[in-house]
């Protein structure tokens, strides 16, 4: 429990000797060679293609280039949080479920579950794209995306709160029947703040794959990032180049994401596992 | 055994297995009003166990316990409310990790016994302050030491005014610096009259404080008398050899 004094490398690794160190040092070297000899055939081949041909970079440089990805991000953005929300909210409902005392909800929520958790979010999508509308429900193109999206991240997040339900001692729960708290209170009150403080990390990192997800809403032509880079790409014949731009950007929002989690993990980690040096065991 | 009128606790019969090992064989044992009874035995014994089957912690699997007369509920509110009226001390101190020290020990009565808030938080600090740690109200039970920490889970116990504590092996995940002012407190209740049950490897504590003691072993009571004949005289070889280990050479 105490990630935050040793960190993962401490755990999985002994204090390195002499000879490490020089394997360590040799391996670097070694490493860093074939890093640029790699990247030196990547520029190479762009050069031998003419992908630094202007023509490929410079309707970067216009602005409603900019205002066309943004708009497509503003889309990436609402239907991943949107998504996120749902999730988290279908997610929880779904482990409260099959931890809970009543046999035939709990078979429910597991079989649900376990469904969401194996189906591919693109087969949903189709369900949702192609299935639903011929019995009548028409839906925009955003929820033809969020819900499927959302349906098979909540049964990862179910799996991710069970997890952190799991991880919180026995003896918690113990304690609390012990002042007479009943099976409901001990949930809400003692059993679930400190697991969804266990696995804020795991749910911000979930994130990453809502995000991710989002790219396939070319299937239901809804304008996120993806879709809008894909219409750049025809409208300028600029297949690497986009895709390139549009690669930093997804590399930077999931970035600030995992930093997101890192803050969180250290935060709430802090706040109930740290021993403070002034008053050690 | 006849159930005397002052029994608070009576246990009839009681047998556990878990699985092939049978933990608890024909347990009787009767705790009368006020009493003081030590539980001690190897490990493996069986005694934790019994004492958990006292709030139910641990299920049995036929015989009969009864508190004030009447069997324990078997599950839900009932089973919730008896739970409330005895106090239980654990080996892990298992406070709320996500809770102040204050909140640790107001959050039975406000939440099972109803006391308003105030109320409450007065009533905390008066019992955080007579097991000696009320400078610490504020800080969460990660920044206790495991003393301070087991001081307050008796504190958390007391808030809900128990008819009777039980405590668990209490002293033995503290530092051996840290076992007297746990012991202290648990004296300090002994003297004021508070039914307990107490599973220790203290036998200090056993001798100068308990009215009885019981010496469990392979899931069975072997022998229960006076402290001061239990420790001089045991009656069984199972005692003795117990007795001779700990005590060491």
């Amino acid at each position: 429990m105490s990630a935050h004094t040793t960190s993962m490398r401490d755990a999985l690794y002994e204090a390195p000797g002499p000879k490490t160190r020089r394997r360590t040092v040799i391996g670097t070297v070694v490493s860093l060679v074939l890093l640029a000899v790699a990247i030196f055939f990547i520029i190479r081949q762009f050069y031998i293609t003419d992908q630094f041909n202007e023509r490929y970079w410079s309707f970067l440089l216009e602005w409603s280039t900019w205002r066309f990805l943004l708009e497509g991000l503003w889309g990436t953005i609402q239907v991943a949080i949107m998504s996120g929300i749902i999730s988290m909210a279908l997610g929880l409902l779904l482990m409260l479920g099959r931890i809970g005392q009543n046999k035939i909800v709990s078979g429910i929520c597991h079989v649900l579950t376990d469904l969401f958790r194996s189906l591919p979010s693109l087969l949903l999508i189709y369900f949702f794209f192609l299935v639903i509308p011929k019995y009548g429900i028409r839906m925009p193109s955003f929820w033809m995306l969020t819900i499927p999206i959302s349906l098979a991240a909540s049964g990862v997040l179910a799996e991710v709160f069970r997890a952190g339900v799991n991880a919180v001692p026995k003896g918690q729960t113990e304690a609390a029947m012990s002042i007479g708290l009943t099976h409901g209170k001990i949930v809400r009150k003692i059993i679930l703040p400190q697991a969804l403080r266990i696995v804020i990390p795991s749910l911000v990192s979930q994130l990453v794959v809502v995000v991710k997800d989002t790219t396939v809403a070319y299937v239901v032509s809804f304008p996120d990032l993806m879709q809008n880079t894909r219409v750049l790409i025809s409208n300028y014949d600029a297949l690497v180049s986009m895709y390139f731009v549009v690669a930093i950007i997804y590399i930077l929002i999931n970035y600030a994401i995992n930093q997101l989690s890192i803050y969180l993990a250290h935060r709430s980690g802090n706040k109930i596992v740290t021993r403070t040096s002034e008053n050690p065991v | 055994m006849a159930a005397k009128s002052t029994a608070i606790i009576q246990m009839h019969h009681v047998d556990k297995h878990y699985g092939e090992l049978h933990v608890l064989q024909d347990i009787n044992l009767d705790v009368q009003k006020g009493e003081v009874v030590v539980l001690i035995g190897p490990s493996g014994s069986g005694k934790s166990t019994l004492c958990r089957t006292i709030n139910r912690l641990e299920t049995i699997d036929s015989g009969e316990i009864l508190f004030e007369g009447k069997p324990l509920p078997q599950e839900g509110k009932e089973l919730a409310a008896y739970r409330a009226e005895i106090g239980m001390v654990f080996q892990s101190f298992n406070l709320f990790a996500h809770k102040t020290i204050l909140d640790n020990v107001t959050l039975g009565p406000r939440e099972v016994l109803g006391t308003p808030k105030e109320e409450a938080e007065k009533e905390a600090m008066d019992l955080l302050a007579r097991v000696g740690v009320a400078e610490q109200a504020h800080k969460v039970p990660a920044q206790l030491s495991g003393g301070q920490q087991q001081r307050v889970a008796i504190a958390r116990s007391l808030a809900m005014h128990p008819k009777a504590m039980l405590f668990d092996e209490p002293t033995s995940a503290l530092d051996p610096e840290m076992i007297n002012e746990v012991l202290e407190v648990m004296v300090g209740l002994a003297k004021e009259g508070m039914t307990m049950v107490v599973v220790t490897h203290e036998m200090n504590f056993a001798r100068r404080v308990s009215n009885r003691v019981v010496f469990m072993a392979d899931g069975q009571i072997m022998e229960e008398g006076a402290p001061d004949e239990f420790f001089d005289h045991p009656k069984t070889e199972r005692a003795k050899d117990f007795l001779d280990s700990i005590r060491g050479h």
